[in-house]
């Protein structure tokens, strides 16, 4: 019944005893206590746990822990660099996109996958890629506003 | 008046906490020894229980115990005592506490809960008011009438009617025979969620020392103490509650519903803590829903447009019980006049029991579902008496002299609708409407608004501040946070009050009953205006002891003296003056020897003379504070799928004062949206058995980035408020108001097919331009 993973988290290996229901949301939150993944429906909705697995955004509710043996994840807590806030997450802010905050840490790793993939993702990709996550606070726009601000921040970052 | 920080576009001061994942949510704690509840719901909306057989349950793996509201002996509530923290024999609607499992995991207390039996005899279900209030309808609650409640809250016994609200102003007979003419209709806003995304929960603790300690994603925290403490008859300051941050609210995460439940379960097990957090299906079925709102209008008016009478029944599909959506109602009443000037109004309100889960607070609290009817007829009024919907609405908005219905003489400083509507208009209406083609048709509406706070004369927020010893400030409220962006509020408003940069003044985090000022909850788009004039109090009192230190050590009088947010100086020869961080805990001569206090103050702010309803004509100082705004969108349909395009949507909103304008027009846009999803998308399904036919994010249609309008106009006329720090009034709500109305006239200016009830869906409007031959 049990069977027994091992994950790359964040950089870290991790190898774990799990009892075959759990989805790696669950891996994260309870056994890793990496709880800036957020729990917002279960049935891959509204994108609050999204995170990046072997370079894909994936919604962490739905994403069985089988799918994840031998992966390398990262989430909202292996982002930033120290105190250094990744420039996604500076350009969200500075764009007002975050305002209760729950929907951010899903919506910053959809575009960290996006951007990571490609840099210059047009605008047409980037509110695809927005559309996968449900935000009641901001009506969106500023978190639009944010994504194509942080695409221009990473770009210069690229080239400097 | 010129000012430093007011009017600023600060970053909010927890948006790094946000954005790094780091922010921490009610499911994000861990306590040490802490168990999780899952929670049986029954299978039918309306039924007598039998029996329940937990004896399998009880073996399943990791359980400590199984609960049921077996020999649960109290009710609770703050408005109508008629909760129950889980159903004791009965169960009233689908998403109830029925049994409760606790266990060492959330995973084994969900495993085990199913394994829990109930034989039910189901009875007659109720999903509509209007089925509920007849007369003899199956009674929800046979206790209905016997129950505490506030003073003006009156039931009819011997009904499912809740409660009953009638407002009088005039005589509206009078007022109907003077009119020319009359319009009317029937408008429905259905049951909705506000579905924040993070789903609400508590945690609960019984301490061996019979303090309870409890942890909620709530704006109420007070309330929930209160509470609390009244049904396990302990003192309030032994309950101590925690808000973290919370992940938006929206409305229904107030008034106390799931912590009654959390904190019942965990009596049973005390010495630790219980978590329990909603899935999204029980977020849904759960916990508070908005609206479920007809209102039945009829507007008497003379050939040249000038407003008789107004005659309004709102009628409440209030859900299982009516704590929460009593005053709902009430709103819903009193600002069925929208912003308009009625000589004779005759205002009722019914909150009726049905077998749906109970409707609460939704951002606009009432104000949206009665001034949709409102708006909607002016625009139907304009056309019977072919005039301008702009000249009909501009002779009769409210203006400095007018009465409103609830008697309340309005001034200048309460706004100018009028000024609203024209900024509106121009950015709407002010170029050629696009032409009709192939495929899409266009139309534009419009609608003017009124907010009032529905407050209570008890409503004070409080606010704690305290000089630290390097002259920064720390400033503690009980106001909770749910996005909209209060802490950078209190920050500017803060700094502005000190003259001290905003960078040296921290904002409180989480709330904490134990330590933070009293506040009596985080609704009604209050906090700015009421949580800023504590502020202004607060740094006042503290101005006002450094003067009194610094008349010590200059040796003067304390009249004399300035302060400057650094220095207390003399106001003759300013080289007089001694520094604000050597005296804000007391000046320390260089004997040591040391004077005055140390700088911390407390101070609160209600607003001024709210009443209780009048008995005999429900009036009442019952706003006290009003916006006004109007809003206007252009549209386009879809001629083959019927699909609606928001083009562009503009709002304007007398708000008094900005205080930071980046964070307004996120509070605005983002409340746009939400309306938008009203008007088109949302509405949660119950079918005639009471069972909820959509609680999944998946099949309960939220906005999406794709649903927004293509552009939205924001703008803000600022006639300064009397009561709110520099003028300012609030914002929360108010960019709901408008948005259902302004879009169902501008259907109508398109297709010209007249919408009586939302949400307006694509298949909707293709039946009617089918039937209309469109």
């Amino acid at each position: 019944m049990g069977e027994r993973i091992s994950l790359t988290v964040n950089g870290r290996l991790h190898t774990l005893e799990l009892e075959g229901w759990e989805k790696l949301l669950d891996i994260l939150r309870e056994h890793l206590n990496l709880t800036g993944s957020k729990r917002g429906c279960d049935d891959a909705t509204c994108g609050a746990c999204t995170v990046v697995l072997n370079g894909e955004a994936v919604k962490a509710c739905v994403t069985t822990a089988k799918k994840c043996a031998g992966g390398e994840v990262l989430t909202i807590e292996g982002l930033a660099d120290g105190e250094k806030l990744h420039p996604i997450q500076q350009a969200l802010i500075e764009a007002g996109a975050v305002q209760c905050g729950y929907c951010t840490p899903g919506i910053v790793m959809e575009l960290y996958a996006l951007f990571q993939k490609s840099p210059g993702a047009e605008d047409e990709e980037i509110r695809k890629a927005l559309s996968k996550h449900l935000c009641r606070c901001t009506g969106y726009e500023a978190i639009l506003e944010g994504a194509l601000s942080a695409r221009e921040a990473m770009r210069k970052q690229a080239k400097a | 008046m010129a000012f430093k920080y007011i009017g600023k576009s600060l970053i909010r001061p927890d948006a790094v906490s946000k954005a790094a994942g780091k922010a921490v949510y009610l499911d994000d704690i861990r306590l040490p020894g802490m168990l999780y509840a899952a929670i049986l719901r029954p299978e039918y909306a309306h039924a007598k229980i039998l029996s329940i057989d937990s004896a399998e349950a009880e073996r399943s793996e990791g359980v400590v115990r199984v609960v049921t509201g077996k020999g649960c002996t109290f009710r609770y509530g703050d408005n109508i005592r008629d909760l129950v923290p889980m159903a004791v024999n009965k169960v009233r609607y689908i998403g109830e506490p029925v049994a409760s499992v606790v266990a060492d995991s959330a995973y084994h207390a969900r495993q085990a809960v199913k394994k829990i039996k109930v034989d039910y005899e189901p009875l007659q279900v109720y999903t509509d008011a209007l089925e509920a209030m007849k007369p003899d309808a199956v009674l929800i609650h046979e206790e209905n009438g016997s129950y505490w409640t506030l003073p003006g809250i009156k039931a009819v016994p011997d009904t499912n009617i809740a409660m009953h609200y009638h407002l009088k102003k005039g005589d509206v007979e009078a007022g109907f025979a003077e009119a020319d003419t009359v319009v009317e209709g029937e408008f429905d806003y259905p049951l909705a969620s506000c579905a924040a995304i993070e789903p609400h929960g508590a945690i609960a603790w019984f301490h061996e020392d019979k303090t309870i300690e409890v942890w909620s994603s709530s704006i109420c925290p007070f309330i929930i103490r209160e509470d609390l403490a009244r049904s396990y008859e302990r003192p309030v300051s032994d309950v101590r509650v925690h808000i973290p941050e919370i992940g938006g609210c929206f409305g229904y995460k107030s008034d106390i519903t799931v912590e009654q439940t959390v904190a019942y379960v965990a009596s049973f097990v005390p010495g630790h803590p219980v978590k329990w957090v909603a899935s999204r299906r029980e977020d849904f079925t759960s916990t508070l829903l908005g609206h479920g709102i007809r209102t039945r209008m009829k507007i008497g008016a003379k050939k040249d447009g000038t407003l008789t009478a107004l005659k309004t029944s709102v009628y409440h599909t209030t859900g299982a019980y009516a704590d929460t959506g009593c005053n709902v109602i009430m709103a819903a009443a009193h600002n069925s006049t929208g912003p308009y000037e009625f000589p004779h109004c005759d205002l009722e309100a019914y909150s009726v029991y049905t077998n749906t889960p109970a409707v609460g607070a939704f951002r606009g609290y009432g104000h949206q579902e009665s001034q949709l009817a409102t708006e909607r007829l002016m625009d139907m009024l304009a056309r019977k008496l072919g005039m301008s919907s702009f000249a009909l609405r501009e002779k009769n908005y409210l203006r400095p002299g007018s009465v409103n219905a609830l008697g309340e003489r309005m001034y200048k400083s309460n706004g100018d609708v009028t000024a609203c509507a024209e900024k509106v208009r121009k950015a709407v209406f002010g170029t050629d409407k696009p032409k009709a083609d192939d495929r899409y048709v266009y139309g534009r509406g419009f609608a003017a608004l009124m907010k009032s706070p529905k407050g209570a004369p008890f409503s004070s927020k409080g606010c704690y501040l305290k000089f630290n010893i390097d002259g920064s400030v720390s400033i503690n409220m009980g106001g909770a946070e749910v996005g909209q962006g209060l802490r950078t509020v209190v920050r500017q408003v803060a700094a502005e009050a000190l003259k001290i940069a905003p960078e040296r003044i921290r904002v409180y985090t989480e709330i904490d009953t134990q330590f933070s000022p009293y506040e009596w909850q985080t609704i009604g788009s209050m906090f700015t205006i009421q949580g800023g004039r504590a502020i202004i109090r607060a740094a006042d009192k503290a101005i006002r002891m450094l003067k009194r230190t610094a008349s010590q050590v200059l040796r003067c009088d304390m009249d004399l003296l300035e302060y400057d947010g650094e220095h207390v100086f003399l106001r003759s020869d300013p080289e007089v003056k001694v520094a604000v961080k050597d005296i804000c805990r007391g000046y320390i001569y260089p004997d040591g020897i040391t004077v005055g206090e140390i700088v911390q103050t407390a101070a609160d702010a209600r607003l001024p003379r709210y009443s209780a309803p009048d008995p005999e004509t429900g009036q009442g100082s019952m706003g006290v504070t009003y916006t006004f705004g109007a809003q206007a969108c252009e549209l386009r349909i879809d001629r083959e799928s019927g699909e609606v395009i928001i083009d562009h949507f503009a709002s304007t909103f007398d708000v008094g004062r900005v205080i930071n304008p980046m964070q307004i027009r996120g509070v605005v846009v983002g409340g746009v949206v939400m309306g938008i999803g009203a008007a088109l998308k949302e509405k949660l399904r119950f079918d005639a058995d009471g069972i909820c036919e959509n609680p999944r994010y998946s099949r309960y249609s939220l906005p999406r980035l794709e649903d927004m309008p293509g552009k939205q106009t924001v703008e803000f006329v600022e006639t300064p408020g009397e009561i709110g720090p520099f003028g300012a009034r609030g914002i929360g709500e108010h960019p709901l108001l408008g948005v259902a109305p302004a879009i169902l006239n501008a259907i109508y200016d398109a297709v010209g097919i007249d919408f009586f009830a939302i949400p307006v869906t694509p298949a909707k409007i293709k039946a009617a331009l089918g039937k209309e031959g469109k």
